[in-house]
C-alpha cells in the first residue's frame, strides 16, 4: 500500500452508467423490467426497474460535482464524467488528497437496498451479480485505489451467502447489507436466526458487513411540501442515521454481536456524535432493565467497542473518540454526493481533527480503514 | 417559590386521580366514554385500568404493564412494581399536597408536570368534540395542581382535531390557569398536517408570545419503531431496552424539521423543550445541520441564520444518566440544559435522585452546576423563583 495523502476514505458511492445492466442482462428474457435510463414526460431522464422509477426519479445522485450543489442532473449528459468512469474518478482523488476510496452504490442504492425490493429472486441476483461484476471489471481492474464492495440478493440466506462467496472470490473486499429488509420485503426481522449464514460468512472470510445510513427512509421523518429542493435534501441527510441508530440497537440487544464475535460492521456514513448518546443510553438502559442477569456477557457499549465503525466526514473527532475510542472511527469524503466534503476535505479534516495527537490522527484517515480492508 | 434546595425536575409525571375526568365531562353527554378507572380481567386476573371512550373501542390507552398507574418510583422492592388496583396506589402520586412531601424526601424544589395515565393525548377515538372536552378536563384538573402549591408547572395539552382557533384559545385558557408550557407529538396521526406545516403557525405565535415552550417527550409519537415489526426473540425487558433506546434519535428527527423548515427562523422566540431525549442528540443536530447549511449554501435558500445560533436560541433539552454527555456540555450550550427526574417512572431515581446528580456532575464547576440543577428552569419556565444568596 503506498499512501501519498493520507487519508482512505471509507465510503464513496460509484454512479452506475446506463448501459450497466443493459449491456450485461439478457434483453431476449427480461425486456424492459432491466434496469434501464428512460424519459419522463417533462423532458428529464431517470432510472427504472421492473416498472418502477428508482433513485427518486433522479438520473444520478452527485451534487458535489455539480456546478450548483444543489441541483442534481435532469439528464444523463449533464452527469461529469468523475461519477461514472474511474480514470476521471482517480483525478478527483487527487485533486482532493484522497489515496483509496472505499465503493458503495447508487443506483443499486446507498445502502444496497434496491434490488431487495423486487420481488423475483432471479431478476434480482440478476442485477446484484451484474453489478458485482461491473464494478471489478471497470474499476477493481482500473486501480488498486479503488475498494469494491458487493452487494448481496436480500433473501434467502442461501443465495447471499453463495453470492458473497463469489464476490468476493473476485475481488470485492466488503459487503454492503440493508439493515432493515423487512421494510424492502416480505422477510424475517433482521435480528432472526435465519440471517446467521450471512453473518457467519463475513466472519469466515474477513470481509466488513457494511449497514449504510438511509436503508430505509420510511423510518425518517418525513418533511413537509413545498420546500426547496435544497432545503428537502438537507433535511432528508440530516435525518438519515435514523436507521443506523435502530440497526445498532437491534444489533445489539439481539445478541448478534456477542454470538459473532469476528463479525465486524461498518455503520456507513454514520456521523460520529449521536454514538456517545448511543452508547451511554443503551448501557443504562441495559443496567436499568436488569439485561446483565440475561445472559449477555457484555454491555452493549463493550459490543460496539469490540466490533463496529462509526464514519464521519463532517464532525469533530476528538470529544467523542475519548469516549469510545479512536480505533472506532473511520473517515470518508462521501463523493460525490451533495452532502460530501469535496473539493474541501483537506481544510475540513483540518478542522475536524484538531486536539487529535498525530498518532491517533493517522488511525482515523487511514490506519483503521487499512487494517479493516486488508491494505 | 423559595429554591431551597437547588434542584428542578423539568420532566415528571402527574397522576390523576381516578375521578378527575368524571368529575368535569358531561356524564349526560359523554357516558361510560369518559375516562375512568374500571375493573378489567387480564390473563384471567380482576384488575383495574383507565379506560378512554368505553372500555373495548379500542381506544383503551393503558391496558398493558404499567398498570392501573404509572408511578413504579413509588411502589416499592420489587423494582418495578405496578400497581394493579386503585386502592394500591400510593396517594403521593395521585394526591398534589401528599406529593410535596415525596419532592422534599427527594429534595427537589419544584417539577414540571407531564402527562400519565390515563393518556399524553386523547387523539384515539378520532372523536374531535370527545379530544376537546377530554383535553379541557385534563388541562383543568393539572391547574388544580398548579393552586395546591406552586412548586408545579403544569404543560397543557392541545385538542389536535379542533379548529385552529380553538387550539389557540386553549393554550390561552390554560395559560391564565397557570401552565406554563404546551406539551405536543413531533408525529401526528395521518389526516393531520406535519408538525412545520404552516397550519400550526398560529400553536408557535402563540406560545412565542406568552413566552411559554412547547414540549416533545421521549419518542414523541415518532413512528419509527411502530414500522419495524416485533421480534419475538426478546425476552420483556430487552424488548423495553430495545424499544426505549432509541428515543435518544427524537432530537436528531425534529429539531432538523424545524430548522430546515424555517420554524425557528421564523419563530426566534420560540422555545422547544425535548424531555428524556437525552441531551447528547444535540451534538449531532448542531454538528450536521451546520454542515449541510454551509456545504450547500442554504442562506441562499430563506434560511439566513447559522443552524448552531438557531438551536442554542430556541432548543432546550434535559439529562439525567449521562456523564458524557454533561463532559460535552459547552458543545450543547451550558443555557440549554435543565435536569429531569422522570418521576414516578421506571427512569427516575427517586428518592436518591442526588446521588446520581453527584455522579453525573462530577468535576463540574458551581457556575455551571447552578445552571444544569434550576437556573436554567426558571428561566425556560419563568418560574418565580426566590434563590438563596447560597444554595
Amino acid at each position: 500500500m503506498q499512501l501519498k495523502y493520507g487519508l482512505i476514505s471509507v465510503d464513496d458511492h460509484v454512479q452506475e452508467p446506463p448501459d450497466l445492466w443493459t449491456s450485461r442482462l439478457s434483453k431476449a428474457k427480461w425486456g424492459d423490467r432491466i434496469p434501464h435510463v428512460e424519459q419522463a414526460s417533462d423532458g428529464s431522464e431517470r432510472w427504472v426497474l421492473d416498472g418502477q422509477v428508482v433513485l427518486d426519479g433522479h438520473v444520478a445522485d452527485v451534487g458535489a460535482i455539480m456546478p450548483d450543489r444543489n441541483h442534481e442532473p435532469r439528464r444523463w449528459d449533464e452527469v461529469p464524467a468523475a461519477a461514472y468512469r474511474p480514470a476521471e474518478r482517480l483525478k478527483a482523488m487527487e485533486a482532493d488528497g484522497v489515496d483509496y476510496s472505499v465503493l458503495y452504490p447508487t443506483v443499486a442504492g446507498h445502502a444496497g437496498e434496491t434490488f431487495g425490493r423486487l420481488t423475483d429472486p432471479e431478476l434480482e441476483l440478476a442485477c446484484v451479480q451484474a453489478y458485482n461484476d461491473w464494478l471489478i471489471d471497470e474499476w477493481g481492474a482500473a486501480s488498486d485505489r479503488f475498494v469494491p464492495q458487493c452487494i448481496v440478493p436480500l433473501w434467502p440466506a442461501e443465495a447471499a451467502v453463495a453470492e458473497i462467496r463469489r464476490a468476493v472470490g473476485r475481488g470485492h473486499r466488503g459487503v454492503i447489507y440493508p439493515g432493515m429488509p423487512m421494510h424492502l420485503r416480505d422477510v424475517p426481522h433482521i435480528n432472526g436466526s435465519e440471517y446467521n449464514p450471512i453473518w457467519s460468512v463475513c466472519e469466515e472470510l474477513g470481509v466488513p458487513l457494511c449497514l449504510h445510513a438511509g436503508a430505509s427512509t420510511r423510518l425518517q421523518y418525513a418533511s413537509r411540501e413545498g420546500l426547496s429542493p435544497a432545503l428537502a435534501d438537507a433535511l432528508s441527510a440530516a435525518t438519515r442515521p435514523v436507521s443506523s441508530v435502530y440497526m445498532i440497537t437491534h444489533f445489539s440487544f439481539s445478541k448478534t454481536l456477542i454470538e459473532h464475535p469476528k463479525l465486524r460492521v461498518v455503520m456507513g456514513e454514520s456521523a460520529l456524535s449521536w454514538g456517545m448518546l448511543y452508547m451511554e443510553w443503551a448501557d443504562h438502559q441495559f443496567e436499568h432493565d436488569g439485561l446483565p442477569r440475561e445472559g449477555y456477557e457484555m454491555k452493549p457499549s463493550e459490543m460496539f467497542k469490540r466490533q463496529c465503525f462509526f464514519t464521519s466526514w463532517f464532525d469533530n473527532v476528538a470529544p467523542y473518540a475519548d469516549f469510545y475510542g479512536y480505533d472506532r472511527i473511520l473517515w470518508s469524503t462521501n463523493y460525490p454526493l451533495a452532502t460530501s466534503t469535496w473539493p474541501r476535505t483537506r481544510e475540513t479534516v483540518t478542522r475536524c481533527l484538531e486536539g487529535v495527537p498525530p498518532a491517533e490522527r493517522d488511525r482515523v484517515l487511514w490506519g483503521n480503514a487499512a487494517a479493516l480492508y486488508g491494505l | 417559590m423559595e429554591i431551597k434546595f437547588g434542584l428542578i425536575s423539568a420532566d415528571s409525571h402527574v397522576a390523576l386521580d381516578r375521578d378527575a375526568f368524571t368529575k368535569r365531562m358531561s356524564a349526560a353527554k359523554w357516558g361510560e366514554r369518559i375516562p375512568q378507572v374500571i375493573e378489567v380481567e387480564v390473563d384471567g386476573r380482576k384488575v383495574e385500568r383507565w379506560s378512554v371512550y368505553a372500555k373495548g373501542s379500542g381506544s383503551d390507552a393503558n391496558f398493558g404493564v404499567s398498570g392501573v398507574c404509572n408511578c413504579p418510583a413509588v411502589m416499592g422492592d420489587p423494582f418495578p412494581t405496578y400497581p394493579e388496583r386503585w386502592e394500591d396506589v400510593p396517594r403521593r402520586a395521585t394526591d398534589p399536597i401528599e406529593r410535596l412531601k415525596a419532592l422534599d424526601e427527594d429534595r427537589v424544589d419544584a417539577e414540571v408536570l407531564f402527562p400519565n395515565n390515563p393518556a399524553p393525548n386523547f387523539l384515539g377515538p378520532k372523536d374531535k368534540d370527545f379530544e376537546l372536552d377530554a383535553v379541557v378536563a385534563y388541562n383543568d384538573a393539572v391547574a388544580e395542581w398548579r393552586r395546591a402549591s406552586d412548586r408545579y408547572v403544569p404543560l397543557a395539552l392541545v385538542p389536535y382535531l379542533s379548529d385552529i382557533s380553538v387550539i389557540v384559545g386553549e393554550i390561552e385558557r390554560s395559560y391564565e390557569l397557570g401552565h406554563r408550557g404546551v406539551n405536543l407529538l413531533g408525529q401526528l396521526p395521518k389526516g393531520l398536517p406535519l408538525l412545520t406545516d404552516p397550519h400550526w403557525y398560529p400553536v408557535w405565535e402563540v406560545c412565542q408570545a406568552l413566552g411559554v415552550p412547547v414540549h416533545f417527550h421521549g419518542s414523541a409519537g415518532l413512528q419509527p419503531s411502530a414500522s419495524i415489526p416485533r421480534w419475538d426473540g426478546y425476552s420483556i425487558r430487552a424488548l423495553h431496552s430495545s424499544s426505549t433506546t432509541p428515543s435518544s434519535v427524537t432530537p436528531g428527527q425534529v429539531i432538523p424539521n424545524l430548522v430546515f423548515s424555517g420554524v425557528l427562523e421564523r419563530f426566534p422566540q420560540l422555545k422547544c423543550v425535548f424531555a428524556e431525549a437525552g441531551i447528547g442528540g444535540l451534538n449531532y443536530v448542531i454538528a450536521v445541520c451546520d454542515h449541510e447549511w454551509e456545504t450547500r449554501h442554504l442562506w441562499t435558500e430563506g434560511l439566513s441564520t447559522r443552524p448552531s445560533e438557531l438551536v442554542r436560541r430556541q432548543i432546550f433539552v434535559n439529562f439525567w444518566f449521562e456523564s458524557g454527555g454533561i463532559q460535552l456540555r459547552h458543545n450543547i450550550g451550558i443555557d440549554n440544559i435543565m435536569w429531569e427526574s422522570d418521576f414516578p417512572h421506571v427512569a427516575s431515581y427517586y428518592p436518591h435522585s442526588w446521588e446520581h446528580v453527584e455522579r453525573v456532575l462530577e468535576g463540574v464547576s458551581e457556575d455551571d452546576r447552578r445552571k444544569l440543577l434550576y437556573e436554567n428552569a426558571i428561566n425556560v419556565y419563568g418560574i418565580d423563583a426566590k434563590v438563596p444568596a447560597a444554595v
